[in-house]
């Protein structure tokens, strides 16, 4: 049973990461998903539930179709982790100037 | 398109206690002095990261034993006050994002401007026409991929 894990564990899979680019112009179906990889239709609804129980993807009925798309909450997670990640490194950074730099005392 | 969800810009400022030329010098030359290689690199141990003074040039670590990792390619170099990055960390070939760096004199010291951008374009070239390449993400996820 996969419990609900962080959106970037569920992106350590280079299929679901082609899935959830491919995703990222718009809804698709599993058909539609599954035309352009080299996997089965059934690897990709699996890979679509894991993305989904994450909170990256929800899904919805248009008419007999079920459509994929991108959730923007946990698109909202990852946004925040690269923004967290660049608050770190520019802090370490900021240090190393600032240490380096011989009139830098103020 | 027209319902496509991307990822927004992502912008941070900040403000050094340091001239500007400074500011620039560590922040490229002397980058293996700030950033978190521990965190986010390709190889295990890192001895130095590389950024080629040009447009058209490489910026790459290297590791303890000698082998090159390729973070990005720089496609505008304007020291000391601004560079910009086409950002593909583990794979040249894969569809870049953009990082813009910018040095601004203020308040005594640099007001260092970043803006990582072109999210949009991980979308617009869909998987389908690389499957054998990684893809976009990997650069974001680097080697928090290869911790879990």
């Amino acid at each position: 049973v996969q419990t609900n894990g962080h959106p970037l564990d569920a992106l350590g899979d280079p299929t679901r990461r082609q899935i959830f680019e491919s995703l990222q112009a718009g809804p698709r179906s599993v058909g539609d998903l599954a035309a352009g990889l080299p996997v089965s239709r059934p690897a990709v609804s699996q890979h679509l539930r894991v993305l989904e129980d994450v909170g990256l993807v929800t899904h919805r009925r248009d008419g007999t179709r079920h459509l994929y798309e991108l959730d923007s909450a946990g698109v909202g997670v990852l946004r925040d982790w690269v923004d967290g990640f660049w608050s770190e490194a520019l802090a370490r950074f900021k240090a190393a100037a600032e240490n380096s730099s011989t009139g830098g005392s103020s | 398109m027209s319902d496509a969800l991307v990822i927004e810009i992502v912008r941070k400022t900040i403000t050094v206690d340091c001239a500007v030329e400074e500011a620039f010098r560590v922040f490229t030359a002397d980058a293996i002095s700030w950033w978190p290689v521990e965190s986010h690199s390709i190889h295990q141990s890192v001895a130095e990261i590389v950024f080629e003074p040009r447009a058209g040039g490489e910026v790459y670590e290297v590791s303890e034993s000698g082998e090159r990792g390729h973070w990005a390619t720089v496609l505008e170099w304007d020291p000391p006050t601004r560079l910009v990055l086409a950002w593909n960390i583990l794979n040249a070939e894969a569809e870049p994002t953009e990082v813009e760096v910018r040095f601004l004199p203020g308040d005594g010291g640099t007001r260092v401007e970043l803006e990582h951008r072109g999210w949009e374009r991980l979308a617009d070239s869909g998987a389908e026409k690389r499957a054998n390449y990684d893809t976009g993400w990997d650069f974001v996820l680097g080697e928090y991929v290869s911790r879990i």
